[in-house]
């Protein structure tokens, strides 16, 4: 133990309040996941406890892994990865696989552990550390719009494309944060317009081809209709339901909550252990618990900003920023979604949420920031006298 | 493009400002829905999540007066086959057998049936009917049929229970026994005992229970205890007695099938206690069988004819204006009122005869004319002393439906009186009464005057605790004076008993009964549609009455007869008769128990010799055989006895008072 914390490198709040947001997430997840198991049949709800456990336990070797790596390393990694996680997204999308009966082809199964994996989540943090590489790449230099196109662009599309039939909300936030990102690196703000123009109307266009041929993409289309649609009218509808059942949840936890494991709507809220875990938590725990989890979010954001005024290098500021801002962006989203502030979008809240993936990347892209925090100083140095194959890489292009 | 650090973090600062905002306004968010919509969704919580279960309580039985059920709750189901939950090969494998075993159970062809069951998977039929309201072992049996028995899931078996309202006893008083029945709009039918008395006592207390919901379509219950328990209804004893209820509807459907009637009624009540032990109700249908269609005894009133000729003499006899001796003319059998005409059934009259004969043979002028003269000029006190012996009043009885009298009061203007009401009056027209209300007045008599109301309920049980027992209401004490009372009786006794009485047909040497015929024109205002009720009510046995009777046939075939003492008469005796015969009579023996003196004696000695030989051998010449075989046998050494002959022990093979040895031989002679 001692020798571990000898080994924890960076900035040790953020190491603290992942760790306390883990702690915390079982109780929810262990008190939502008794409907799954009720559904389930024959399992009972301490497989989903240890299961939640061994995602946490994962996503912690993740993040303790990836804190060790020199952050210049991702410059690179980025580089190798986009094609890889452009294949693995046209992989889902051809042999998605089908979650609760919704077609959703978000999932694609991992050969030999057997898990299923959300390709999705990882492109996103793939693609926010690649923009942040061609930021700070183009830091000093006046760049116009076309020189951006091929570079920044077009993997920045080709990514969002291939998520968005699937995942209309994730790719809506990654093209939002991706647009924030560049919008920190400063990017000149009428390229900027054009940008949001132009995702608008791939967008539509795409909406558009869908309708045509329905056949092509059945249900999410409607389905995401639908939920804005809902948001804005007042007719009872599926998201209606989930969205009443959550204000229920709200309401009925008062300030100090039902208790541990008596929340009620957990058994009519769908994804009570994911979407709509913020519910839970405010319903089982009160408004104590859910303002502890809100402060929680806030204080990692204001860790953030504080790692990425303290990093040196532009690059590793808007590595930080770009994945560090996108976890604290998606809890907000999840808390909107849970009191109505913000349509039904499916997102998890972030190291609470039960599901591997969304666990695992967020613990990538809190490595990454701790990366960032830890090696500061050591990076200074040792940017001057290393060479590295990955480097050259990233420099030639 | 220049990008420096500062640039990048002021336009942090500005995004993360954007975030913490956001995060502020979830704050707010959930603060408006905890604080400002709180109550709302709180209240939604409940509605949504709570509701109350009834746990419907058993409806009580209705038990005859012998303790047999006439009515009584009972499960039924209904069996359906979901034919797409089995999965294809679980259906090919049992779909043969179990329409083998649905061909046994039904006697439809299998084929047939494994075709229809075929052609329900083919339309996707997941509610396929099996068998419908079978009882509880059908069900059994069917549950254990092959595929049903794989269950709901795998094999498709879908069960529905219901409570369904059973009559054991079948057709027999089945309305009088009544039933409660809700329709979807939940109006409610309330017939005979089981409606009357289901409110108070059969229905219970339905129970309540929270229920939660856990899921959807999924509840379980909130707490432990159920919030309300349901109390199962009280099991009512009626005063029905099956035995006498059997052979008055027997009785009846055999006539009124003899004279093709249109319905008729017959009631038996016990004198003292005006408990109803039958009461049968039976009309025709358009296919001309017999049911139990309405209430007739308790809902139907009708003119009474000749029945009323014993109120009326009992209120002239009451009043001392007239008496059986009196003397009347029945005028060639025709009397004029106002031109209208009271004729006697007799063509020409019967003379002057006395009062006593004129109700014996029922003669209409004989009776109109003694009424006549006496309340002519105050028919008031006529109409008064009807209603002094009640006569006036519905019985309030807890059976719904039932008419009051109708007796017109010159004193009343509704239409009914009439310069000729008091004479019609006087041979039961222009009065109305049910059966039942007629048999009170009959069964008053019999019972010396004294009228009890005519009851259905012994008692009310919950298990073998008495809830409520039913005692007889007395509703008049004494209703004219014994005086008249005993004048009435012989009345009534000699309709049957002399030779020319209208009854005599009926008339027994083995037992004794007294009543009244009765023949009432019915529709006589139409001449076509002219038609008779034949009544005839009474008590037996004649002297102390143990039950009264009454029996009423509507629209018999003038063709075949229309006469009360031959269509209904026979009703009544067969009824009188099989009662007699059928019942057991109990007999009292007060004198068991005394003892005499020489078996007393006798057993003295008995034991104690018993108790002084124990190894020697006793005298036992003069005692009995069987008694000198037990006192050797019971001895302390095992001896082995020979017994020649019976009676009294004359000689025994080893003399008295010699020690006996194990195994040895005593023979003794008896005689």
């Amino acid at each position: 133990m001692q020798t571990l914390f000898k080994n924890i490198k960076g900035d040790r709040l953020i190491w603290a309040i992942v760790a306390l947001l883990a702690i915390l997430s079982f109780l929810p997840v262990y008190s939502a996941a008794s409907n799954l198991a009720y559904k389930g049949g024959g399992s009972n709800t301490f497989t989903f406890f240890v299961k939640h456990f061994m995602h946490l336990f994962l996503g912690f070797v993740i993040m303790y892994g990836v804190h060790k790596i020199p952050y210049r390393y991702f410059r690179g990694l980025s580089l190798v990865m986009i094609p890889i996680v452009l294949v693995l997204l046209g992989m889902t999308m051809l042999q998605g696989t089908t979650i609760e009966g919704a077609n959703a082809s978000r999932w694609i199964q991992i050969p030999i552990v057997g898990m299923s994996f959300q390709t999705s989540t990882l492109a996103a943090v793939v693609l926010m550390v690649y923009v942040a590489r061609y930021m700070s790449k183009i830091q000093d230099k006046a760049i116009t719009f076309k020189e951006s196109i091929l570079p920044l662009w077009i993997p920045v599309f080709l990514v969002l494309i291939l998520i968005l039939p699937a995942n209309f909300s994730t790719s809506a936030i990654m093209f939002l944060m991706v647009i924030m990102l560049v919008f920190l690196g400063g990017y000149p703000l009428r390229y900027l317009a054009v940008i949001i123009g132009s995702g608008i109307l791939v967008l539509t266009l795409f909406i558009l081809i869908a309708k045509a041929f329905p056949d092509a993409m059945p249900n999410r289309i409607d389905t995401w209709m639908g939920r804005i649609e809902s948001f804005s009218n007042p007719e009872d509808t599926e998201a209606d339901y989930q969205i009443e059942k959550a204000k229920i949840a709200i309401a009925s936890g008062g300030i100090q909550g039902v208790g541990p494991g008596k929340s009620m709507q957990k058994n009519f809220l769908p994804q009570s252990s994911s979407d709509f875990i913020f519910a839970i938590i405010i319903e089982e725990y009160g408004l104590i618990g859910g303002f502890v989890i809100m402060i929680l979010y806030l204080w990692l954001l204001f860790r953030i900003v504080i790692v990425a005024q303290k990093s040196d290098t532009v690059f590793g500021k808007l590595l930080v920023l770009g994945v560090g801002l996108p976890i604290v962006f998606q809890a907000l989203i999840n808390m909107a979604v849970a009191v109505e502030l913000f349509p039904v979008t499916g997102q998890t809240l972030p190291l609470i949420s039960s599901g591997g993936t969304s666990i695992w990347m967020t613990c990538l892209a809190i490595g990454i920031i701790l990366s960032v925090s830890a090696k500061r100083e050591e990076i200074k140095e040792q940017e001057i006298n290393e060479d590295n194959p990955l480097e050259i890489l990233s420099e030639a292009i | 493009m220049a990008v420096n650090e500062k640039g990048i973090l002021n336009r942090l600062y500005f995004i993360a400002g954007c975030m913490f905002i956001f995060g502020i306004a979830v704050v707010f968010k959930l603060l408006s829905i905890q604080f400002l919509q709180g109550d709302k969704y709180r209240a939604l919580a409940t509605e949504r999540v709570v509701k109350d279960v009834i746990i419907p309580a058993n409806r009580g039985n209705v038990y005859s007066v012998n303790g047999n059920l006439l009515a009584t709750s009972i499960p039924k189901y209904d069996i359906r086959i979901d034919a797409l939950a089995p999965s294809l090969k679980t259906f090919e494998e049992y779909v043969k057998p179990l329409c083998d075993s649905l061909s046994k159970y039904s006697g439809k062809s299998s084929n047939k049936l494994e075709k229809e069951i075929r052609k329900a998977r083919a339309n996707k039929n997941r509610y396929y009917l099996l068998a419908r309201n079978i009882g509880y072992s059908d069900y059994i049996r069917l549950r254990n049929f092959p595929l049903l028995k794989l269950g709901a899931f795998k094999g498709g078996l879908i069960v529905e229970q219901t409570t369904k309202r059973e009559h054991p006893m079948g057709g027999i008083a089945q309305r009088s026994i009544g039933y409660e029945r809700f329709d979807e709009k939940g109006n409610v039918t309330r017939a005979g005992i089981d409606g009357a008395f289901g409110v108070k006592y059969l229905r219970g207390v339905d129970g309540k229970r929270k229920k939660q919901q856990i899921g959807k379509g999924q509840w379980k219950p909130l707490s432990d205890a159920n919030e309300v328990e349901p109390q199962d209804g009280y099991d009512v004893y009626t005063t029905i007695d099956v035995n006498i209820q059997d052979i008055a509807h027997h009785a009846l459907l055999e006539q009124l099938e003899k004279y093709k009637a249109d319905h008729g009624c017959v009631v038996v009540m016990e004198t003292k206690t005006g408990e109803i032990r039958a009461i049968s109700n039976l009309g025709r249908n358009k296919n001309g069988y017999y049911y139990e269609r309405l209430n007739y005894a308790v809902g139907e009133s009708h003119e009474s004819g000749s029945t009323f000729k014993l109120m009326a003499l009992a209120a002239a006899f009451e009043d001392k204006l007239v008496d059986t001796s009196d003397v009347v003319d029945t005028e060639n059998g025709i009397l004029s009122f106002y031109g209208k005409k009271v004729r006697d059934s007799k063509h020409g009259g019967y003379g002057k005869i006395t009062v006593s004969k004129a109700f014996e043979i029922s003669s209409n002028t004989g009776i109109v004319k003694a009424i006549d003269q006496a309340y002519r000029n105050q028919p008031e006190k006529f109409v008064d002393r009807l209603y002094e012996m009640n006569l006036n009043n519905d019985l309030n009885l807890p059976i719904i439906g039932e008419p009051k009298p109708i007796i017109p009061d010159p004193r009343i203007k509704n239409g009914r009186w009439s310069g000729i009401a008091l004479q019609w009056m006087a041979y039961g027209y222009g009065v109305s009464f049910t059966p039942l209300q007629t048999l009170t007045f009959y069964n008053a008599v019999a019972n010396d005057g004294v009228m009890v109301k005519p009851r259905f309920l012994k008692e009310v049980k919950e298990f073998d605790r008495i809830v409520e027992p039913f005692k007889e209401e007395v509703i008049n004490k004494q209703i004219c004076s014994k005086e008249t009372i005993s004048k009435l009786k012989q009345l009534l006794k000699n309709v049957v008993e002399k030779e020319y009485g209208t009854g005599h047909r009926l008339y027994s040497e083995n037992f004794s009964m007294a009543g009244k015929t009765g023949t009432c024109q019915k529709d006589y205002r139409n001449k076509e549609k002219l038609n008779y009720i034949s009544s005839f009510a009474g008590y037996f046995p004649a002297e102390n009455p143990k039950y009264s009777c009454i029996v009423v046939i509507h629209e018999p075939d003038k063709s075949v007869g229309y006469y009360g003492a031959d269509v209904s008469g026979p009703v009544f005796k067969k009824v009188a008769q099989k009662i007699f015969i059928d019942t057991p009579i109990v007999d009292e023996i007060e004198t068991l128990n005394i003892s005499e003196t020489s078996i007393e004696n006798e057993y003295q000695s008995f034991y104690e010799t018993a108790q002084k030989y124990k190894t020697i051998m006793p005298n036992l010449v003069g005692i009995p055989a069987m008694d000198a075989v037990v006192l050797l046998e019971n001895m302390q050494i095992d001896v082995k006895v020979k017994l020649q002959g019976n009676g009294v022990i004359k000689s025994q093979s080893v003399d008295k008072n010699t020690k006996l040895k194990s195994k040895q031989t005593v023979v003794l002679t008896a005689s």
